[in-house]
């Protein structure tokens, strides 16, 4: 049994939005339009906050948080979205009935809304995964369909699961490696390891949510002048 | 007078909810599938006995079963006396597929790998698709309308309901015959 997590590390991340048009690519994550940009409705399932000061300009890649303790499946009516065994905090689209409660109780705005119904199936898009229909909520979801399908191809290779089979579309994209991604539980990997670093924190610690997105600190070395 | 004229009221609005529903039904019901050969299934994997998968090969290397390519069909149908319907299939040696019409589709949203349900789990064809074997020509429509229902009552049969209520989720969900919604729904 796995728990999958990640570990960003805040001194590699150059604020380049790799891991953000690979998300999108990855998922079929919609272009929303300017008009409905304009009305504060983007969807950017990873997305890259930040923060300008005189002295330097600060990244924080966010993906959803993947609480241990999530605060938005406790809300849900229709089980749509729940933590599955493995910690992925799931999202079920075709039980989604877009009461939004969901977004409401994240307190690190994971989740999304498709207003509209924003883009259709067809050629360009990834196949793995389903396209949303109007009026249901998404986020990131670690890849899930990724995991399938390497499940899927360990099981007829008669094999378990091994590190590596399983990484995310952000982790794969990051060309400073900032992004690490694997099994918590895993002693040995390199995700459990930086998750016990003296560097590490969590976003919102102070709320019990427990995610299993964690964060390196910036080092003061690393200040930019 | 007041029972006559309800009873017209009803019966009209009998003859409007039929008429809704017909219409309902021509409009979303899938159309009939044609396919560009009339395929007998009976022939082939009923009356020779041929393994479903003899043709349908993808359907133990991926995910998606496919549908088999025309030189498989010409490696038994190549040369010879041929039947007008034989004659088709040979018509495309030249090069090019034959257009074989998808019949049996599943929500976009939901994910089954053929390879795991056939290698894996042997479970056979028919469970799924029905008696195929018994078709003299292609289906029009699938044989089967498949709900989640029935994916569920079979991971819970194979797995056993005595083992089913017993440990936490994280059991549940180790088990290779999982009842997740993550683990199909994506």
């Amino acid at each position: 049994m796995a728990l999958w997590g990640m570990v960003i590390d805040l001194d590699r991340c150059t604020g380049c939005q790799a891991c953000v048009m690979a998300c999108k690519a990855e998922n079929n994550v919609p272009a929303v339009g300017p008009k409905e940009a304009a009305r504060g409705r983007i969807i950017s399932w990873m997305h890259v906050l930040r923060e300008e000061s005189e002295e330097r300009t600060r990244f924080l890649p966010r993906p959803c948080l993947q609480c241990d303790d999530p605060p938005c499946t406790k809300v849900c009516p229709v089980y749509a979205t729940y933590r599955n065994p493995e910690g992925i905090v799931a999202q079920i689209h075709a039980r989604c009935i877009g009461c939004r409660f969901c977004m409401a109780a994240c307190p690190y705005n994971a989740k999304y809304f498709n207003w509209l119904r924003y883009q259709k199936e067809g050629p360009g898009q990834n196949p793995d995964v389903s396209v949303r229909p109007k009026g249901v909520v998404e986020k990131c979801t670690f890849c899930h369909h990724r995991l399938q399908k390497a499940r899927e191809r360990a099981r007829a290779e008669g094999r378990d699961l091994v590190a590596g089979d399983y990484v995310t579309a952000c982790a794969e994209a990051c060309p400073t490696r900032a992004i690490t991604f694997g099994d918590l539980l895993d002693e040995g990997s390199e995700v459990a390891r930086l998750a016990r670093s003296p560097r590490a924190f969590r976003l919102g610690e102070e709320l019990g949510t427990r995610p299993k997105v964690f964060y390196l600190a910036e080092m003061e070395g690393h200040r930019r002048v | 007078m007041r029972w006559h004229g309800v009873g017209w009221r009803a019966g009209a609005g009998v003859v409007a909810l039929g008429l809704i529903a017909w219409a309902a039904f021509e409009i979303w019901a899938a159309p009939p599938v044609t396919q560009p050969i009339q395929f007998p299934h009976k022939t082939h994997a009923g009356d020779l006995s041929l393994p479903c998968t003899t043709c349908h090969e993808r359907a133990e290397k991926d995910a998606v079963a496919g549908r088999p390519p025309t030189a498989l069909c010409l490696s038994c149908h190549a040369g010879g006396d041929a039947t007008p319907e034989i004659k088709k299939v040979q018509a495309f040696e030249g090069g090019g597929e034959i257009p074989w019409k998808r019949v049996w589709r599943l929500p976009p949203h939901v994910y089954f790998p053929h390879r795991t349900h056939v290698v894996a789990a042997k479970v056979t064809c028919q469970t799924c698709h029905g008696p195929m074997e018994t078709l003299d020509r292609p289906p029009a429509r699938p044989l089967k309308t498949l709900a989640m229902d029935d994916c569920i009552a079979c991971h819970e049969k194979r797995t056993g309901r005595a083992e089913r209520p017993a440990g936490p989720v994280a059991v549940v969900a180790a088990r290779a015959l999982s009842t997740d919604c993550n683990a199909c729904h994506r």
